[in-house]
């Protein structure tokens, strides 16, 4: 009885102390901890705030999803907003080892549920941005993804209508991306065979899923734009192992080039391999920013899997990856930083991700101080501060700006070739759309 | 009381014999002309292709049907047992430290009768011990419940891979040099022809073991009447578990085949519920309960498969198959060798 009144007693005074707390929404049992020092500023204690990371962490996800949590962490490591202590809300939208958009759907509602998570960095794939994208929009939460390449996301494509994932907010944008779209990814796959590699023929194949497909189907009309000739056109379902028809097709086709849409976890690895194996890896492939992901000593990276097959591929990212000089912090800092704390190199969007926190912590720098502890005031005076056009970020990217859109200002794509002598990609060189259109 | 008719009990005469060769003849002439219409100089590889695929669904549907056959039960974990038996491969070559072709012919004989020994025993007695665990105790409960319990015998083993082992993908060096044999005209790779004959070798030994051996008519009597079958004296646990360790050896089998042909060398933890799923619809095609049917509904699946692909459909080819199966089960209920469902007094 008698601790059961002291404990009633103690119950009262936390109320009372996060009653008298700012209009904070942070549940009672953590008032003790939370910012008793009424209204904000940065007078009082630091308010806690998270970002929510959103990424495919597991399985044959791993070296896509891992490296670019790890840039936020980072970031959030090395620099500080005053006022805020920032920690992070990890997610995982893998499900036996393969992103899957239901699941990445639920992440974003566990995010959207905790008042203290502002911004989401994520997510990898095209298809679990379509599935999160009316999520967030519904909450006003901004969302930032480093790799998502496709443009049904922000513009009139094919394979989603935009207008209707922002259906219950249209004219409040929450998703922005450091990463530019497949519309000039796929071109600069049809540079890469027909300038690079000198193909005046290609076979193109693609995983039926929205990235794949769209990426090759801009392939084909690239390529044929340069002059070149698609020999044949094949969709192969992701469960697909046993490439062997498509192989013993390749055979016949003799095409000077393979380019395939897709990701690593829908088989292009098996299909190298399996082509290597028939002795056609003298037919070089390329494929998107989904075969870029890591060198092939990293477990499940398309290089490891295509084994032998490794030699002769291409690959593309929808990003810069020679910096200009404004770039901070620096490849080489950014690197070494990255180096320091995981011990290993920095991914393909290690510095995407990096950026996308970036321009986070600025819109959290110049709005954070006038929303007072209000959480649900500062999510929706960062959304604004990001959808605003006018706005610049300085970050591991350079300069750059999201559009009305969302999309970056920045439309560079990085040319990457397989090096036998690192067992990695090698960067060839990057093409910037907006200085030469294609 | 008489359960639905399985065609393990079906005796052969002569005459269907004779017709069954010739109607298997025609199909795969028809087949190759398909093939040929749409291949072109490719068609005698994507044959052999299909056959390949083929010959790998009909080992693992034999599991299925002969499991079904004899206890009514649909073995879902068989898959992940093919998928096992691929682990068990994956960690001989390991263990031996073998990383390339292996060009001694004498060698390379040597290791796959080891590797399909191992495999298949060692699937073989994981089969039967889960029978003895998992199914035994529920052989006269509702149907629903074994089936849901190989279902969770399934999920089990996907994730001992999952954890244990690795969560992706697990590539294999390919130790079977690629060279082609020419028979006449045509020039087959050594690997696609040592799969099939091997697939037909084992098949037809299983024909003779359960149409000719006494412990072959002891399942044949089982699956026909179990009741009956323990008065004649059968022993029928020994018998059941006999017939599980012949379905998880054949699974191991084909885990073999998987790892060694060219369009496999990989395996990953789900790899057995892809399979598993087209080789039970080969067994229901075929006529589940009958092992010629399932043999059959292997091979027409595999054709099904690169007949979709030579004519640039490889993304239907999943709806292709499941749309036959349907299609076939509308006509004929029982499968394709499947007997007609009859009262029999």
């Amino acid at each position: 009885m008698k601790y059961a009144r002291m404990g009633a007693a103690m119950a009262v005074v936390a109320v009372l102390a996060s009653a008298c707390s700012s209009t904070s929404s942070s549940p009672a049992a953590s008032a003790g901890a939370a910012s008793a020092g009424a209204s904000g500023g940065a007078g009082g204690a630091a308010i806690d705030v998270k970002v929510g990371i959103e990424f495919p962490m597991s399985g044959g996800e791993a070296p896509n999803g891992v490296p670019s949590a790890n840039g936020v962490a980072l970031a959030l490591s090395q620099i500080q907003v005053p006022g805020f202590n920032i920690t992070i809300n990890q997610q995982d939208d893998a499900v036996n080892g393969q992103h899957n958009p239901q699941q990445g759907a639920k992440n974003m509602q566990t995010l959207v549920n905790d008042p203290q998570v502002l911004f989401v960095v994520g997510p990898y794939n095209s298809n679990v941005a379509a599935a999160e994208i009316p999520v967030g929009n519904a909450a006003g939460l901004a969302q930032c993804s480093p790799a998502n390449t496709n443009p049904g996301l922000t513009k009139t494509w094919p394979s989603y209508d935009y207008k209707a994932l922002r259906a219950t907010n249209p004219d409040k944008n929450n998703y922005f991306r450091t990463a530019t779209t497949d519309d000039l990814q796929g071109a600069a796959g049809a540079d890469i065979a027909f300038n690079i590699a000198k193909a005046k023929t290609a076979y193109v194949a693609d995983d039926v899923e929205a990235y794949g497909k769209g990426l090759a189907d801009v392939f084909v009309t690239s390529f044929q734009k340069l002059g070149g000739t698609v020999v044949g056109r094949d969709s192969i379902p992701t469960s697909t192992t046993d490439f062997s028809s498509f192989v013993t097709k390749l055979k016949g086709l003799n095409p000077d080039y393979v380019f395939y849409g897709g990701v690593t976890t829908s088989g292009i690895g098996l299909f190298r391999n399996q082509m290597a194996q028939a002795g056609l890896q003298t037919i070089p492939m390329g494929g998107g920013d989904g075969i870029v992901d890591g060198a092939a000593s990293v477990q499940s990276s398309f290089l490891q899997i295509a084994g032998d097959g490794a030699v002769n591929t291409y690959g593309t990212t929808a990003g810069p990856h020679s910096l200009a000089s404004d770039a901070t912090p620096s490849p080489t800092d950014l690197a070494a930083a990255y180096k320091a704390k995981y011990n290993t190199e920095p991914g393909a969007y290690t510095a995407a991700s990096y950026a996308c926190t970036q321009a986070f912590l600025q819109a959290l720098k110049d709005v954070g101080p006038a929303a007072g502890g209000d959480l649900a005031k500062l999510r929706e005076a960062i959304r604004a501060y990001l959808a605003d056009p006018s706005h610049t970020y300085q970050s591991a990217l350079g300069t750059f700006s999201f559009d009305a859109a969302g999309d970056t200002s920045q439309k560079i794509i990085s040319y990457f070739q397989y090096d036998a002598s690192t067992k990695d990609w090698k960067f060839l060189s990057q093409r910037d759309f907006v200085k030469n259109p294609f | 009381m008489t359960t639905a008719p399985t065609s393990i009990a079906r005796t052969w005469r002569p005459s269907d014999r004779l017709n069954g060769v010739i109607s298997v003849v025609v199909a795969l002439f028809f087949a190759y002309i398909v093939i040929a219409i749409g291949a072109h100089e490719q068609a005698t590889d994507q044959f052999t292709n299909a056959l390949t695929k083929g010959a790998m669904y009909a080992l693992i549907a034999l599991g299925y049907t002969m499991v079904y056959g004899i206890i009514e039960l649909i073995n879902f974990a068989h898959g992940e047992i093919f998928m096992c038996g691929t682990i068990v491969y994956w960690w001989l070559l390991k263990t031996l430290n073998i990383t390339g072709t292996i060009t001694d012919p004498l060698a390379l004989v040597g290791f796959l009768a080891l590797a399909f020994v191992a495999s298949m025993s060692v699937m073989g007695v994981v089969g039967v011990v889960i029978e003895r665990l998992a199914y035994r105790r529920l052989r006269n409960a509702p149907r629903l419940a074994p089936l849901i319990t190989a279902i969770g015998v399934s999920f089990i083993l996907q994730n001992i891979v999952f954890v244990g082992i690795s969560n992706s993908v697990v590539t294999v060096p390919r130790i079977i040099p690629n060279t082609r044999i020419g028979i006449g005209p045509i020039a087959i790779s050594q690997i696609n022809l040592f799969v099939i004959v091997l697939a037909i070798f084992i098949m037809i030994g299983l024909h003779l073991f359960v149409g000719r051996t006494r412990l072959g008519r002891a399942m044949r009597s089982t699956a026909i009447d179990r009741e009956a079958a323990q008065l004649m004296g059968v022993d029928i646990n020994t018998t059941i578990a006999l017939t599980f360790f012949i379905g998880s050896a054949l699974a191991g089998a084909a885990g073999v085949v998987q790892m060694v042909y060219p369009g496999g060398a990989a395996t990953k933890f789900d790899l057995g519920f892809q399979a598993g799923l087209k080789s039970f619809t080969a067994a229901v095609l075929g006529g589940i309960g009958n092992t010629t049917g399932a043999a059959l509904g292997g091979f027409v699946i595999g054709f099904i498969e690169v007949i979709a692909d030579v004519y640039g459909f490889s993304n239907w080819s999943e709806a292709i198959v499941f749309g036959t199966l349907v299609i076939v089960l509308v006509f004929r209920p029982t499968g394709i060798l499947g007997q007609r469902l009859g009262d029999r007094a």
